[in-house]
C-alpha cells in the first residue's frame, strides 16, 4: 500500500528545501489542475509555489523532456555558460533517460538534483478514460487516486470508484525492470531495487508472423501516420538542434507527403536514432494522435541491443553509448 | 510500372554498392583490371569507409528505387581508420534486423568484407548477390508502388 499523500509531502518538502537554500532555480515536478484527470508538468521556482506539487500514479510525463531544454539553452555572447542546476521529480524508468542524457553529456551531473519516486506503476490515461465513461463529465473534477490493496479508489467531485489496478496499468509498466531510481539525490518512499526479467512477450507474436504478415501489419499502420512529428517532440532523446527531418539544405531526406514510403522511412530512421538508447519510456506512443505502435519498434531494438551487444540502456552514467563503441567479437555472421 | 510488367523478362535489377575507398572499391579496381566478368548491374558509390555508411544511405536508396544494396569494407581488423568499420558492423547489422521486422526483406541489404587483393572475391559477390536479386524480383516496398 502506497500512500499518495505522503510521498507528495515528501516531494514538497524536498523542493521546498532546495529552493529555499537556492541549490536549484526551479524544481520541475507535476501539478494537478481540477479539470484534468490526469496530472500535467508544473515548474516551481519559489517556495511558495512547491505547495502545488502533486504525486499519483496518474503522473505519467517524462519530465526530462524540459530538462534537457533547460541544459541546451546557451547565454548571450560574452556572458559566463550557465551553471545553475535544476531540480526535477522522476520516475523509476525516467531517471534512466537521465542517466542517458549523462551518457551523452547533455546533462552534467552537477547541474540537476534529482528526487526519485519509489512507485510502483502509471496508468494508462485511456483506460482511465475508459473506467470515468459512466461519471458525468461535470463530476469529473478533482480526481485524485488512493490505494487499495490490488484496487485504485479513484475519488471525484461527489462520488467515488474503485478500479483494479490491473485495468489501469499502463503497458510499459508491465514489461518495467526497474522499481527505484537508478540515480537519485533524494528517494522518496520507500522499497528496494527489483528486477523483473523481461521476456518481450508483447512483440514474440509479431516476431513471429511472416514476412508479408508482417510487412501487411506495418504497411497498414506506417499508412496511418499523419508525420505530425508528435513522437519526436515528446521524446526527451531525440534532442538534435537541428532534426534531419526538418533539414531542407545540403540534402531533403524525407518529403513532407505523407505516404507510406515517407512515413516508413521517418519510422526507420527515428527508430534506428534510438537504438540503444531508448528506456521505453513509452512518451511516443502516447502523444501519438493515430495510435501507431511506435513502442513495438523501440522494444525490438532494445531486444536486439541486449542480444547482439549484450547492451541495456540509461543503467549506468559510465558507459559509452552503443554506437559510440564496439566490441571485436559483435555478432556479424550475416556479413560474407 | 505497366512497362516493368510488360518486360519483366528484360527487368534488370538496380543495385546500389557503397564501397570503401581503401579495400572494396581497390578490389573492384582489382576485378576490373584483371578483366574478371560480373554483372553491370551494380552502381558503386565509392566512401571512405564503410563507417560512413549511415542507415538513412540505405533506407533512401531503397526509396529511390533500389532493389538491392550491397555495403562492402576492409576485413574487421584491416580498416584504414583503425575501428571504422566495427561502427558500421554494429549500425548495419542492427539495420538489417529492423528491415526484417517491418517486414522488408532484409537479404535485399548485404555487406561483405572485401580487401583490395580479392577482386576475385568482389567478382563473386557482385554475381551471387546479382543473381538472388534477379531471383526475388524488384523491390517495392519501401520504394512505396504496387
Amino acid at each position: 500500500m502506497i500512500d499518495f499523500k505522503a510521498l507528495e509531502a515528501e516531494i514538497k518538502a524536498t523542493a521546498k528545501k532546495w529552493l529555499e537554500s537556492g541549490e536549484v532555480k526551479f524544481v520541475i515536478g507535476y501539478e494537478k489542475s481540477p479539470e484534468s484527470p490526469i496530472a500535467r508538468p508544473f515548474f516551481a521556482h519559489t517556495p511558495e509555489d512547491t505547495e502545488k506539487l502533486y504525486w499519483g500514479p496518474d503522473c505519467i510525463n517524462n519530465l526530462t523532456l524540459y530538462l534537457v531544454e533547460e541544459m541546451k539553452k546557451k547565454p548571450k555572447k560574452g556572458q559566463p555558460p550557465f551553471t545553475h542546476a535544476v531540480g526535477i521529480v522522476v520516475k523509476p524508468c525516467d531517471s534512466r533517460t537521465i542517466v542517458e542524457l549523462m551518457k551523452e553529456h547533455m546533462v552534467p551531473r552537477e547541474r540537476v538534483k534529482i528526487i526519485g519516486v519509489i512507485s510502483e506503476e502509471s496508468i494508462n490515461p485511456d483506460k482511465l478514460y475508459l473506467a470515468l465513461k459512466n461519471v458525468p463529465a461535470s463530476q469529473r473534477r478533482n480526481i485524485r487516486f488512493h490505494d487499495a490493496g490490488e484496487n485504485f479508489r479513484i475519488t471525484y467531485q461527489g462520488g467515488e470508484l474503485s478500479v483494479p489496478k490491473k485495468e489501469l496499468e499502463a503497458d510499459k509498466c508491465k514489461v518495467c525492470v526497474v522499481h527505484k531510481a537508478v540515480i537519485a539525490d533524494v528517494f522518496v518512499g520507500t522499497g528496494e531495487i527489483e528486477f523483473k526479467p523481461d521476456d518481450f512477450s508483447d512483440i514474440k507474436e509479431l516476431e513471429e508472423m511472416s514476412e508479408e504478415e508482417r510487412w501487411k501489419y506495418w504497411e497498414q499502420q506506417m499508412s496511418r501516420c499523419v508525420r505530425c512529428y508528435a513522437c519526436r517532440d515528446a521524446c526527451p532523446l531525440c534532442y538534435c538542434e537541428e532534426c534531419v527531418f526538418d533539414r531542407e539544405k545540403p540534402y531533403r531526406w524525407v518529403e513532407k507527403s505523407v505516404q507510406v514510403r515517407e512515413n516508413s522511412f521517418y519510422h526507420l530512421v527515428r527508430a534506428m536514432h534510438l537504438a540503444g538508447r531508448c528506456i521505453d519510456c513509452g512518451e511516443c506512443q502516447r502523444v501519438c494522435p493515430m495510435e501507431i505502435p511506435i513502442r513495438q519498434l523501440n522494444r525490438f531494438l532494445i531486444k536486439k541491443a541486449k542480444d547482439r551487444f549484450k547492451v541495456f540502456s540509461g543503467m549506468n552514467a559510465e558507459e559509452k553509448p552503443m554506437f559510440g563503441t564496439y566490441d571485436l567479437d559483435d555478432p556479424g555472421e550475416e556479413i560474407k | 510500372m505497366t512497362q516493368e510488367n510488360e518486360a519483366k523478362d528484360e527487368w534488370e535489377p538496380k543495385i546500389i554498392g557503397f564501397l570503401c575507398n581503401w579495400c572494396s572499391y581497390t578490389g573492384a579496381d582489382l576485378a576490373g583490371t584483371s578483366r574478371l566478368q560480373y554483372p553491370p548491374n551494380i552502381r558503386i558509390i565509392k566512401v571512405m569507409c564503410s563507417g560512413r555508411v549511415n542507415p538513412q544511405f540505405i533506407l533512401k536508396a531503397f526509396q529511390e528505387g533500389a532493389d538491392g544494396i550491397l555495403v562492402s569494407g576492409c576485413h574487421p581488423g584491416d580498416c584504414h581508420y583503425i575501428e571504422g568499420n566495427y561502427h558500421a558492423r554494429r549500425k548495419l547489422t542492427l539495420l538489417m534486423d529492423l528491415l526484417d521486422y517491418m517486414g522488408v526483406d532484409s537479404k535485399r541489404f548485404q555487406m561483405s568484407w572485401v580487401s583490395a587483393s580479392e577482386g576475385q572475391k568482389f567478382a563473386e559477390v557482385v554475381t551471387t548477390f546479382t543473381n538472388q536479386i534477379k531471383e526475388m524480383g524488384p523491390q517495392t516496398k519501401l520504394r512505396g508502388v504496387k
